[in-house]
């Protein structure tokens, strides 16, 4: 049902044990020691609720594939802020794409108006 | 026959018609909120295309930056401003070669 950027993955290259608090650091973009430090928490203060939780997940969620490991950390980020907001992310690409038109509007301005002041200067010289 | 009907409606109602109902609207409600395939194709070919992008408009930036460092002033201004001065250098140079080469380079500049 999801896209395979947004799906839960254990983490196996960054893992400690089974690779899901490297998986939940990886989708949400939080550190992983603090996941490993809250799990390690949770597991003495609370009760066997979260060790079930955890080796489920283990059980469950399948292995991240070596394709969507991302080397640039530029485009891991921008992937968990789509697992977080999708709508927000699109809006900050079309801000990106308004910011490449204005740039290039600049450059437009500069060519244009210096071909024509190019132009003036040929016809002053005759 | 009339203890009968109640169950014949209501056991089926609890047991199909109701998980029916509530999958029929979690599996709804999943898809509304969940990026499709492609969707995320989408995005992220627009993602690499506006990171092109960004970076071809950065080599050209530095390009017109190389050409003529007050190239933006130009732009905003087109007339005023950003015009270098050089009646004055023109009429300096005595030598006509001299002057031909010295008028020549700034102009290709523009």
């Amino acid at each position: 049902m999801n896209s395979p950027r947004t799906r839960f993955y254990l983490d196996k290259q960054n893992a400690k044990w089974s690779g899901v608090c490297a998986g939940i650091a990886d989708y949400t973009g939080v550190d992983v020691t603090v996941v490993r430090i809250g799990f390690v928490l949770g597991f003495f203060l609370g009760s066997g609720m979260l060790l079930l939780a955890y080796f489920l997940i283990a059980w469950m969620a399948p292995r991240k594939p070596a394709a969507l490991y991302l080397d640039d950390p530029d485009e891991k980020k921008f992937w968990q802020g789509v697992r977080a907001n999708a709508r927000r992310t699109t809006r900050d690409v079309r801000s990106r794409f308004r910011e490449i038109d204005r740039r290039l509007a600049d450059v437009e301005a500069y060519v244009t108006s210096s071909n024509s002041r190019l132009a003036r200067e040929i016809e002053e010289l005759r | 026959m009339d203890e009968v009907w109640p169950i014949v409606i209501v056991i089926p109602t609890l047991f199909i018609a109701l998980p029916w109902l509530i999958f029929h609207y979690i599996s709804k409600w999943k898809t509304a909120s969940a990026l499709t395939s492609e969707d995320e194709k989408l995005l992220d070919e627009l993602y690499e295309l506006a990171r092109r992008l960004d970076d071809r408009m950065s080599t050209i930036e530095r390009i017109v930056q190389a050409d003529n460092p007050n190239w933006r002033s130009v732009a905003s201004d087109p007339i005023g401003s950003a015009l270098e001065d050089r009646s004055a250098r023109i009429l300096e140079g005595s030598d006509p070669v001299e002057r031909i080469g010295r008028s020549n380079r700034p102009s290709r500049r523009n």
